[in-house]
């Protein structure tokens, strides 16, 4: 299973959620697979999703899941103390590592040589971690967005591996407004 | 204290509800203000680039985010600043310390100090650069402009203004 394949076989719970896509790839399968105005498509900023979406979920409440990579975690590692110390139970982080760069030409990441993101959110101050395989990624995910009292890390571990794609032709302000529209601040659109 | 007071309570008067920092010495007495203050959010972060994306957050669920740090911080966030803030134009408050000006014992914070105008002004940001306590008055209006203007707006607060604020 890849990313493409992942992402399609969670495409429903996702539609019901407020997502934070990751740049690159991640975004525009999604995008491909299913546009949804709950889907903010991360255009720049690598490193950020966590981020993005943790300050979400603390400023609203519905349901929050960052959709990060192994590369974009890797960047930005200390999103994890804060989510360790910080994140509310509507948060989910969604970690596909595929152990590679997969927007960049698959070059390895150090979660294919000897880090084990769940290790470090674990020692990070994260309380319900979870490491599974891509099959048993939608049941996990399900799980996690019923348990209204915890926040959750999920790292799903899949193969590495991209479609070909194009990239996403929203400019930021639709995708910004949209999504605030979605959660009812917008009004104007 | 009274310096620090009145520069959150003018943040909070431009409606600013969601405060991070970076700790800085300078900005003590304000993270001490919003660790009382039941009516904001506060917390402190690791890193400068991270608050940049919990701000972004925080603006799509209708917050008005402040991020308080040195100036060294925006060194550590100007990808974020660019390519999320200012892509998707969301209004930030950056509250700055700015740490290197006159008054500063410290020799090694001039380097940052000397470019931290140029690296705003290069990013087209607008600035309100606090010398005095008269200074202060203006934040509050100031902070309202970033969200007519749908951008990050920065505040910096000079060494000499915050030293004496105990």
């Amino acid at each position: 299973m890849n990313r493409f394949d992942l992402l399609n076989k969670i495409q429903n719970i996702l539609k019901d959620n407020l997502i934070i896509c990751n740049i690159g790839l991640p975004s525009q399968e999604l995008y491909k697979i299913s546009d949804q105005p709950n889907f903010f498509y991360m255009l720049g900023s690598m490193g950020l999703s966590s981020s993005i979406g943790l300050g979400l979920s603390l400023s609203q409440s519905k349901q929050v899941i960052s959709i990060d990579g192994d590369g974009s975690v890797l960047m930005n590692m200390n999103t994890l103390a804060t989510i360790g110390n910080r994140a509310p139970s509507n948060y989910t982080l969604l970690i596909i590592d595929n152990g590679s760069y997969g927007s960049t030409g698959d070059q390895r990441t150090f979660t294919d040589e000897n880090t084990s993101l769940k290790d470090v959110a674990i020692g990070a101050g994260c309380k319900k971690v979870i490491e599974c395989s891509g099959e048993e990624t939608l049941n996990e995910l399900s799980k996690a967005i019923e348990d209204k009292n915890n926040s959750y890390v999920i790292i799903s571990k899949i193969n590495s591996g991209n479609v070909k794609i194009d990239p996403i032709p929203l400019n930021p302000i639709t995708i910004r407004d949209r999504f605030r529209k979605f959660i009812g601040i917008v009004k104007y659109l | 204290m009274k310096i620090s007071k009145k520069i959150i309570d003018n943040l909070k008067k431009g409606g600013v509800d969601f405060y991070l920092s970076v700790p800085c010495k300078l900005l003590a007495n304000m993270i001490e203000i919003l660790e009382n203050d039941k009516d904001v959010y506060y917390s402190a972060v690791p890193r400068e680039e991270e608050g940049m994306g919990i701000c972004a957050g925080a603006y799509l669920g209708n917050k008005f985010p402040c991020i308080m740090m040195q100036n060294t911080g925006i060194g550590n966030s100007v990808n974020a600043i660019v390519s999320l803030l200012q892509l998707y134009q969301m209004p930030v408050v950056f509250l700055i310390s700015y740490r290197g000006t006159p008054g500063e014992p410290v020799g090694a914070q001039g380097g940052m100090a000397k470019i931290t105008e140029d690296i705003l002004q290069t990013l087209r940001i607008p600035m309100l650069h606090c010398s005095s306590e008269k200074d202060l008055d203006k934040i509050s209006t100031f902070s309202k402009h970033a969200k007519v203007v749908e951008s990050p707006v920065a505040i910096l607060c000079d060494f000499n203004l915050m030293k004496d604020d105990t």
